[in-house]
């Protein structure tokens, strides 16, 4: 059974991530610290809060580094969910600039409403596969997946843009990059098709 | 604190239960109401409903009576011979049909009557039994479907317009006001009582592999099927006083047989013989509502003053909710084993329904097991508002 | 698009779940385990909880229940009932719910709803408003599980809860609470025509068309459903393929 490594970074509820893989069958197991990332076969970073206070939390212990060490150097399948997928870009760009851990070249900005929308973007969107992504073997295009957000993220790259979803004129709600995956909806509250996206990370 | 009934000592836990402000619950309220019953009225309704549904000239059967072998539906027979009646039984098989079930479903034909026996595919039954066990902690969920579907989908296969079922479980075990006064069954009823526990047949597609083509049998007929039969169900115990232990006295008149000992869990030895899957099905209901068989029977033989509400509760305490190690002698890990579980997934799962507040927890509340793994109750009775009093598993 | 979202209720009362009529004859209906179970098998879009005891009872919420709850719950989930203070919604949020339900709170002390938004995002706060059509046909909210009358309209309370800086509006009429003889169309229109939030209707579902109703007469963005489930045999599935056909957009 695959060892998960959640990493804390102090946002609420990881109960929900780490019932969702131990569903999958993976054997999760939660860190807040560099030394417990060293067992991990995978890591999750899950995110629920804001991008300066999430990037200040893993740099106050360490674990941007550690991080780095373990997915950029050793290649650990990564999987960043919601705000996680959002720190690995370069930029963050919500209340002044942050930089991120900067995996994959790409700026988070603020949603555009078009008429008739509403931001935060909050409920069940369809998520469109661009590519050949692994997270979405077996999943018919188009089904829909719960997210609740303001931002996004906008990779420089098109090869790094795994899935998009249509709405605020169409944002990138997956990105792919070698290890590196991030999801910008909650696999862990949406139901099967979110399970198989976290069976597929598991499978990798 | 787990309020009881006064006069028995069913808890109000119990699904569809009331107890009013004398403290009185609504079964034994129900059984009160029947002293004021005109059963020789009943009877002659009943002979009159025979009369106009039966067959004319013998080219067809009179009714259908739904049977398992057991006590019930051996005394549903007996009598419906007694009346001169010709029945078509059917028999829906049990998820794990027991060697002493077998016999008894043997002797109910030797009766004298046309049998037939519906058989799911075991082994997409078996997937059922054990997505229900983990879905909503009831293993015997596919029976309470197909006790229902099976001789439904033969009444109008065959053309049969009355189907006899044995009694009303809304009535005698308690149940809102509108079941209770109907006597007879459409699908609604099915869907709100029928013990389906919100789970619909529609909902086993695509779980473990199961597809629509495996339960045709767990299909009801349409509400069109039905009228165009004109299929109509009535219950017995409508029309006769019903009393389990005297319909066993008389099956047993008639060859019925009963196991050696009370059955594990319960406190008799002449119901629940036939399938051995019936040990976790009791054991979660305890788990879930906090009370068992043993609780069950106790409140019918209170209501019928052949026990003592004391007694009651020291008969219960001893044997409601033992965890399941055995039924009818058969080990449950044979039982697990057919439906793919082993014993530690069994317990996460028995805990898991396990309603925390009706149990004794420790202080991190986790709940507290004896050596066999059995749990014990908040308060095995109602407990007076100035003394307060530990539950302790004595006897 | 963001697809219409059908709920069931839970409603929570000392052991296990009822329902009841008008807020009031509740019958017990059994274990919560097991619903919260059933309804995550069925793939319902969100799920709601509400202890209906718990303001009555003077108490807050029960969070080791929740927190059991919420570990089979694996889509988004709105607690709500008994929610007093800043501390009462971070406990619940760290137990599972990702969404929690203001009622009495929202009318005796909305400052809370402020706090919530302001700390843990408007996403996370939902104000209750349970509602009853008075002899004028004025409608009048209730606080307390529906027992105390407050001399507020739903219409006041909305407008204030959004000015506040809730997320959305869980607008519930009591009349048709357990009856399944159809939403309250005219209140929840009042509602969704007052306020931007998104409004999900409660109280009436009987049929799949009295959900179609609501959604298109009444302007609602999800509805809420107890009775309809527990006591009948339509399934949340079949109303999403009823309202898919009908042209709304329903979740795949």
């Amino acid at each position: 059974m695959s060892r998960v490594a959640i990493v804390d970074t102090g946002c609420c509820n990881l109960d929900s991530i780490a019932r969702a893989i131990e569903e999958c069958g993976g054997n999760p197991f939660v860190t807040d610290h560099p030394a417990g990332l060293e067992r991990a076969a995978r890591i999750v970073l899950p995110g629920v809060g804001a991008f300066p206070e999430a990037m200040a939390r893993l740099r106050s212990c360490g674990l941007d580094v550690a991080l780095t060490e373990q997915v950029m150097g050793r290649q650990i399948p990564f999987l960043g969910i919601c705000l996680g997928m959002q720190l690995v870009a370069t930029l963050g760009t919500e209340a002044g600039e942050t930089a991120g851990l900067g995996w994959i070249d790409a700026q988070v900005r603020l949603l555009q409403a078009q008429p008739g929308e509403r931001i935060p973007h909050i409920g069940w969107n369809e998520v469109l596969p661009v590519a050949d992504c692994p997270l979405f073997k077996g999943l018919t295009p188009g089904l829909d997946f719960y997210f609740v957000h303001s931002y996004a993220l906008r990779p420089d790259r098109d090869e790094d843009v795994a899935a998009t979803t249509p709405y605020a004129g169409g944002f990138v709600s997956a990105v792919h990059r070698g290890n590196v995956f991030g999801v910008q909806f909650h696999p862990e509250k949406s139901q099967k098709a979110g399970f198989t996206v976290l069976r597929n990370f598991l499978a990798l | 604190m787990i309020k009881y009934c006064r006069r028995c000592v069913m808890p109000e836990t119990k699904p569809d239960l009331y107890i009013d402000e004398e403290g009185v619950c609504s079964a034994c309220r129900n059984f009160q109401a029947r002293q004021d019953v005109d059963w020789e009225q009943r009877r002659t309704e009943l002979v009159e409903l025979l009369d106009r549904y039966g067959s004319r000239d013998g080219s067809n059967y009179d009714c259908l009576i739904p049977v398992s072998g057991g006590k019930d539906s051996t005394y549903q027979v007996i009598r419906m011979l007694e009346l001169g009646r010709n029945p078509l039984c059917v028999t829906a098989t049990t998820d794990k049909l027991s060697a002493i079930g077998r016999r008894n479903i043997e002797n109910l034909k030797h009766l004298g009557v046309d049998y037939i026996e519906v058989t799911t595919n075991p082994v997409v039954r078996r997937r059922i039994n054990r997505m229900a066990l983990t879905e909503v902690g009831d293993v015997s969920w596919p029976e309470h479907v197909t006790i229902f579907t099976v001789p439904v989908r033969i009444a109008v296969q065959m053309g049969i317009r009355l189907i006899v079922w044995g009694e009303n479980p809304q009535h005698e075990y308690g149940g809102p006001a509108a079941a209770a006064e109907g006597n007879s069954l459409d699908r609604r009823w099915l869907e709100e009582f029928g013990g389906l526990l919100g789970l619909r047949v529609s909902d086993l597609i695509g779980q473990e592999g199961i597809q629509r083509r495996d339960l045709i049998q767990y299909t009801y007929p349409s509400d069109e099927e039905l009228r165009r039969v004109g299929v109509t169900g009535i219950f017995l115990g409508y029309y006769m006083p019903w009393d389990g232990y005297g319909n066993a006295l008389y099956s047993q008149a008639h060859g019925f047989e009963t196991y050696h000992k009370p059955v594990e869990g319960s406190l008799v030895n002449y119901e629940n013989l036939d399938n051995v899957q019936t040990g976790i099905h009791d054991y979660f209901k305890f788990l879930k509502y906090g009370f068992g068989r043993a609780t069950d029977l106790a409140c019918l033989h209170i209501r019928r003053e052949r026990l003592r509400r004391d007694e009651a509760i020291r008969l219960v305490r001893r044997h409601d909710g033992s965890f399941p190690w055995e039924y009818l002698g058969t080990p449950i890990a044979e039982v697990l084993d057919e439906i793919d579980m082993g014993l530690d997934e069994f317990i996460r799962v028995c805990d898991r329904f396990t309603n925390k507040k009706l149990f004794v927890c420790d202080a991190r509340g986790d709940l507290v097991k004896d050596r066999r793994g059995n749990l014990s109750k908040v308060n095995y009775d109602n407990v007076a508002d100035d003394t307060p009093t530990p539950a302790s598993r004595t006897s | 698009m963001l697809k219409v979202r059908i709920m069931p209720t839970l409603l929570y009362k000392d052991v296990g779940l009822v329902k009841g009529v008008g807020f009031d004859s509740w019958r017990r209906i059994g274990s919560a385990m097991q619903t919260v179970k059933v309804y995550n098998l069925r793939q319902v879009d969100e799920l709601v909880l509400l202890d209906i005891r718990a303001t009555l009872d003077g108490r807050g919420p029960d969070l080791a229940a929740v927190d059991e709850l919420a570990d089979e719950c694996f889509m988004p989930l709105t607690v709500g009932g008994g929610v007093r203070t800043i501390d009462d919604v971070h406990a619940l949020l760290m137990v599972g719910a990702d969404k929690v339900s203001m009622n009495t709170a929202a009318i005796e002390k909305p400052e809370l709803i402020r706090e919530v938004a302001d700390r843990f995002g408007s996403q996370c706060a939902v104000v209750s408003i349970d509602a009853r059509r008075q002899s004028d046909g004025t409608y009048e909210v209730f606080t307390h599980a529906g027992t105390r009358d407050t001399g507020l309209d739903p219409v006041t309370v909305a407008r204030n809860a959004e000015r506040m800086g809730a997320g959305e509006i869980l607008l519930t009429s009591i009349d048709h609470d357990g009856a399944m003889d159809g939403y309250d169309l005219d209140l929840t229109l009042m509602v969704t025509a007052a306020v931007q939030l998104p409004v999900i209707a409660s109280g009436g579902a009987g049929t799949y068309q009295d959900m179609a109703d609501v959604l298109g007469q009444g302007h609602a963005s999800a509805v809420a459903a107890a009775s309809m489930f527990h006591f009948t045999e339509q399934t949340p599935l079949e109303a999403k393929r009823y309202l898919g056909e009908l042209g709304f957009a329903v979740r795949r």
